[in-house]
């Protein structure tokens, strides 16, 4: 499947580069993540639970990041497998800086889901990509805006809370009712952006424990 | 090892008092723990009807439950219909009209009617057709299980 | 002179025990020590395996051993194929590659199993499956049928030169004289669907090993018990009578349960042999759907030459059959095709290909149908092209074009399934379509009540389209017939039952020989300890083979009690009747004796008996035919489409079927009721959809749309023909899956007639509500 999307970030694109380097950020924006671990500078394996309606269990994977341009671009190539499938992608992401002071991400690439999650999943995938990225993205939201006050008052603490499981599912619950009305196409799209997302995420905090 | 819990479940007019894990399927119960095999599993999502059993006196699907979740509760299967040498009249009904083939759907189907006719005992072609829309028959094109509900409803009505 | 039961609608012996929860289906087989088998299938298409690690697998407790194809050592080895190739049609292409029961080396479809789990109860080999790693490196996914076979395709046979599986031609007249002749040619890209036979009951096996008595007992659902047993004996190095194969009762088979050498009937009983325990398998539903061999799939493309009149000079098939990934079922299923493509209609000039061709996806075999819905999908279609081309009424195309009585027997000149020539036995084509169309009030629709629709707003259309049914090939089935003491008569056969009404409908042919109540008589089927010869359940040959078998052999029976009861009653034979359980002096009829009592004389336990003699009341036959015999119809419908929701409602069904003699004409209309909510079922609710990379998105109920009660019409209205067969003494055909043949040529008809636009033409044989309100939304516009 092919996706492509854009995000729009409240920040100047230093800021939003760095955020995205912060280990703990990422890694709580993350519903389901267990372990992340660095094998390279630029290749990461990690542990993260899935659900997808009825389908869930634990998958492990790896991440290589190549192209690195900060605080620019890069390209990541990932794949994960476990007991609900497997899946594998490649992922282009730009950030671009705007007049207004805001960060645009702008990110296109290809993903393929295989085993359980695509054969029964299909029907849930939907709604749960769907708000694994609007929760992600939200929670990237609010950690840069915690983050920019931080700086603005020189406090160092971060007044950030990432979303916990129970309530990531609420959301899930929620948007299942709201996504009926999309198209094939749209949903698609939807389903690749927050799986690439998280990847983006993920390879972004492993990076940043190396960087 | 998961921890066992106990349930006490009335099946067919018997208490059972047994220890079962808690991810035991009821249809799983019913069939290997209490050996009552007349319910069958065709799908185990929920969909196709072939595992549906009475409980408190509505159908519900016995693979998409827990057998804790049905503790305590009145259970009644297709063993509680009929025997062999005196079967009930919507069994009747099916072998008259051949309502079944291979048989695997045909205790669905029964239950199914059961509660249907309990609170329509007089159905339309229509009505019946709709009652069953949710079990699944692959054999049957279930226009003589149609029909066969239609006769169950006039033979209970002359008893 | 009592009432026969050959041709009676009578109540089935085998319901109350099926109705009152009491009969035996293969899960519900519980043996003392009983393991449980649950299998680990990859998740990717295709894909070289690196390693498979079940170390974390048989760390979990509960589980006993698990195993892959490394462990199984030399008696891992792929196939044998299941159905020879076709060396018989000249020029005949055919690249073997038999299933693998295991992978090994590569995985060539997402379900291939690559390890088995064997635990204490199902629950936990089941999370054993979660623990095992499979280590692969990801190959290029092809399932396209042309794209397949396109120079740069990834081989999935990696020692073949491509991925042609076979490639078969026939050719009948010539189809070059026919486009010379004709006065127009039309073409058309016509894809037939992937439809699940989706019994109701999944499939399993029970094995058990005495190593005292050196007997395995094996309890499979399997429509083919006797090769079954064959294959397991061969492929353990035991006698046949050392493996005894038993059909538990099943909740219905359509095809895909024939299908052996797979690994539960490798695999399984090789465990059980190794850990001395009985091993039980049961397959879930998604497991059926991933690794249960399905059936359809084929892209053609086909042209018929005609005259302008309208009279078909020839037609030609080149035609893509998808096989998946391996071809164990030989060519039966595009055979078939070929076979019924031109089998209605007077064609002079046939020209058919078969490019069979390997993807990575699920094994084809038959599904009830069996290659025969493509074939008549094809003819049918061109057939409603060439009458729009034409100008002509869909009915009136097919009425002159139509075989009729004086042309049969008829031989086609193309080889069918059974590696014969087919001929076609008997027929009265012209009569089912009058029949049919006289029913349905086809001219009353088109003048009257289609207009008036229209005006309100309503899409109403009507579909008419012909078949054929090949049934009852050969090779062979056999049977033995038996008074038992008490009187009653056995049947037993190793025919196999999965809810055809056998246990009647054999009964009722032995019941009619022997004068006894058909109540009476028990059919014993599928247990090769008690008959151990027979092919198995395909081609609806059930009825026909074993059938006559029945029928010769209880005549033998019949034969040696007269004769033993004319010594007795001292009495010749020829004033001697034998009815209600008794053989009796017609005139005397109080001078009787019982049929129990014949059977105790007939087998003396002293004495000296003459050379020749046979102990007993009992007969064995086989039969088989010269060829199949083919049965027709004519099937017609009323749909009606929905213009706001393109949602469907089939407002009547008649179909015209004729399989000769009907046993039982009850199980005749139940056969033809399932047959046909499997071919509406194909039309517009069933699919069976792999995506780009090879992944079946269609694996549950949810996906791959089951139909249900009111998806059918209210009344399936059926109209019995009756030309018997010339082939065996009772004039009976098959008609196991006569239903399914032709529904989605019809309604595709009905749904053009419905819509009425002029360039809508439906090239699929299967449709759904967002195509049909597309084709809805131009309708209005135009």
């Amino acid at each position: 499947m092919k996706i492509e999307g854009t995000h729009v970030f409240n920040g100047p694109r230093e800021d939003v580069w760095d955020m995205f380097y912060d280990p703990n950020v990422l890694a709580s924006a993350l519903p389901g993540a267990q372990k992340m671990e660095m094998v390279n500078e630029d290749e990461f394996k990690f542990d993260m639970n899935v659900r997808v309606g009825p389908v869930s269990g634990a998958f492990s994977g790896e991440l290589q990041l190549e192209n690195v341009v900060k605080p620019d671009s890069l390209t990541l190539k990932g794949g994960g497998k476990g007991a609900p499938g497997f899946l594998n992608g490649v992922g282009n992401i730009k950030f671009k800086e705007q007049e207004d002071g805001t960060t645009l991400m702008e990110y296109e690439g290809e993903v393929n889901i295989g085993g359980a999650l695509a054969s029964v999943g299909q029907r849930m995938i939907d709604s749960v990509a769907k708000s694994m990225i609007r929760t992600g993205f939200e929670t990237l939201d609010k950690a840069l805006v915690a983050r920019l006050a931080a700086k603005e008052s020189g406090s160092e603490v971060v007044d950030f809370k990432a979303p916990t499981e129970a309530q990531f599912a609420k959301e899930v619950a929620k948007d299942m009712v709201k996504m009926d009305n999309l198209s094939a196409e749209t949903k698609l799209i939807i389903y690749i952006v927050p799986v690439i997302a998280v990847i983006i995420l993920l390879a972004v905090i492993l990076n940043s424990c190396g960087a | 090892m998961t921890q066992k819990v106990k349930v006490a479940i009335t099946v067919n007019g018997t208490l059972y008092e047994r220890e079962v894990e808690p991810r035991l399927l009821l249809s799983d119960f019913i069939r290997h723990e209490l050996g009552l095999k007349g319910t069958h599993v065709g799908c185990e999502h929920g969909l196709c009807g072939a595992c549906t059993v009475l409980i408190d006196g509505h159908t519900a699907r016995s693979c998409t439950l827990f057998t804790v979740m049905v503790d305590g509760s009145d259970i009644k299967t297709v063993e509680s219909l009929g025997t062999m040498e005196e079967m009930h009249p919507i069994q009747e009904a099916f072998s008259e009209v051949h309502a079944l083939q291979c048989g695997f759907c045909t205790p669905g189907f029964l239950m199914t009617t059961v509660e249907f006719l309990e609170g329509n005992p007089n159905p339309t072609a229509e009505e019946a057709r709709e009652a069953i829309d949710g079990n699944f028959c692959r054999c049957t094109g279930y226009e003589n299980i149609v029909e066969a509900v239609q006769l169950a409803a006039k033979k209970m009505a002359a008893h | 002179m009592a009432e026969k039961y050959v041709g009676k609608s009578i109540k089935r012996n085998e319901d109350r025990r099926l109705l009152t929860g009491n009969s035996t289906f293969i899960d519900d087989i519980n043996l003392p020590g009983m393991l449980h088998v649950a299998i680990k299938r990859s998740d990717f298409a295709h894909a070289k395996i690196n390693k498979i690690d079940v170390e974390k697998a048989k760390a979990l407790p509960g589980v006993v051993a698990v195993y892959t194809a490394e462990d199984l050592g030399d008696y891992w080895r792929p196939g044998p194929l299941q159905v020879p190739p076709p060396s018989v049609i000249k020029g005949a292409i055919f690249n073997a590659r038999p299933l693998e029961c295991i992978a090994k080396h590569k995985i060539r479809f997402s379900g291939e199993p690559v390890a088995v789990v064997v635990a204490e109860n199902r629950y936990i080999a089941e999370d054993a499956l979660d623990l095992i790693d499979l280590d692969v490196e990801i190959l290029p996914y092809v399932g396209d049928l042309e794209k397949t076979v396109a120079p740069d395709a990834p081989l999935i046979h990696e020692d073949l030169e491509s991925n042609l599986a076979a490639d078969v031609v026939q050719e009948v007249g010539s189809w070059e004289k026919a486009v010379a002749e004709a006065d127009v040619v039309v073409k058309k890209r016509l894809l037939v669907n992937r439809v699940a036979g989706a019994a109701l009951e999944n499939r399993g096996i029970v094995v058990n090993w005495d190593s005292n008595l050196s007997l395995l007992t094996v309890w499979a659902t399997t429509q083919g018990p006797i090769p079954m047993r064959n294959s397991i004996a061969k492929y353990l190095g035991l006698l046949e009578n050392q493996v005894r194969l038993i059909n538990p009762a099943i909740g219905g088979g359509f095809g895909p349960k024939i299908m052996s050498s797979q690994i539960d009937d490798v695999v399984i009983p090789w465990i059980a042999m190794k850990l001395k325990r009985p091993v039980k398998w049961i397959e879930d539903r998604r497991e059926n759907f991933l690794a249960t061999t399905s059936e359809r799939d084929q892209l053609h493309y086909a042209e018929i030459a005609l005259k302008k009149d309208g009279t078909i000079l020839g037609v030609k098939d080149i035609f893509y059959h998808n096989t998946g990934a391996y071809n164990p079922y030989g060519m039966t299923v595009p055979l078939n095709t070929q076979a019924h493509t031109v089998s209605n209609y007077r064609v002079p000039n046939f020209l058919t290909e078969i490019k069979m061709v390997f993807t990575n996806q699920m094994v084809v075999t038959p599904v009830r149908g069996a290659g025969r819905p493509q074939g008549v999908f094809v003819m049918e279609r061109l057939l409603d092209a060439a009458a729009d081309e034409l100008g002509m009424d869909k009915a009136e195309i097919r009425r002159i074009n139509l075989l009729q009585p004086e042309d049969f027997p008829l031989r086609t000149g193309i080889i069918g399934q059974d590696f014969v020539e087919g001929v076609l036995d008997s027929g009265n084509y012209p009569y089912a379509l009058e029949q049919t169309y006289e029913k349905i009030e086809y001219e009353k629709f088109k003048k009257e009540i289609q207009p008036k629709a229209r005006a309100e707003g309503k899409y109403k259309g009507i579909g008419i389209t012909m078949f054929t049914e090949g049934t009852a090939v050969g090779p062979y089935e056999g049977c033995k017939v038996l008074v038992g003491v008490t009187g009653k008569v056995s049947v037993v056969t190793a025919y196999s039952n999965q809810g055809q009404g056998h246990y009647t409908t054999f009964a009722q042919i032995a019941a009619d020989n022997l004068g006894v109540k058909v109540t009476d008589v028990d059919v014993v089927t599928g247990d090769s300890g008690q008959w151990s010869w027979g092919v198995g359940a395909f081609a609806s040959r059930g009825i026909t083979l074993v059938g006559t078998a029945i029928h010769n052999a209880s005549l033998k029976v019949r034969e040696k009690a007269l004769n033993l009861a004319s010594k007795l009653l001292e009495t010749p034979v020829d004033e001697l009747e034998m009815e209600d359980g008794v053989v009796r002096v017609a005139d005397m009829p109080e001078k009787f004796i019982s049929l129990g009592d014949l059977a105790m004389r007939s087998n003396p336990t002293r004495g000296t008996v003459e050379p020749g003699m046979e102990p007993g009341l009992e007969a064995a036959s086989y039969y088989g035919p010269p060829h199949g015999a083919t049965g027709f119809g004519c099937l017609a419908m009323i749909v009606d489409v929905d213009p706001e929701t393109g949602k469907i409602k089939i407002d009547r069904l008649v179909v015209t079927d004729d399989c000769g003699q009907p046993v039982n004409p009850m199980v005749v209309d139940g056969q033809l009721h399932g047959g046909l909510q499997m071919g509406i079922g194909e039309a517009f609710y069933e699919n069976l959809v792999y995506d780009d990379y090879g992944q079946l998105v269609t694996a549950s109920f949810m996906d791959y749309l089951f139909p249900q009660a009111t998806d059918m019409p209210d009344k399936f209205e059926i109209i019995h023909s009756q030309t018997k067969s010339p082939l065996n003494p009772l004039g009976i055909k098959g008609v196991g899956e006569a239903g399914a043949i032709a529904p989605p040529a019809c309604m595709m008809q009905a749904f053009e007639d419905a819509l009425g636009l002029k360039d809508m033409f439906i090239t699929e044989s299967s449709i759904n509500p967002s195509k049909l309100y597309h084709y809805v939304q131009k309708a209005k516009s135009a």
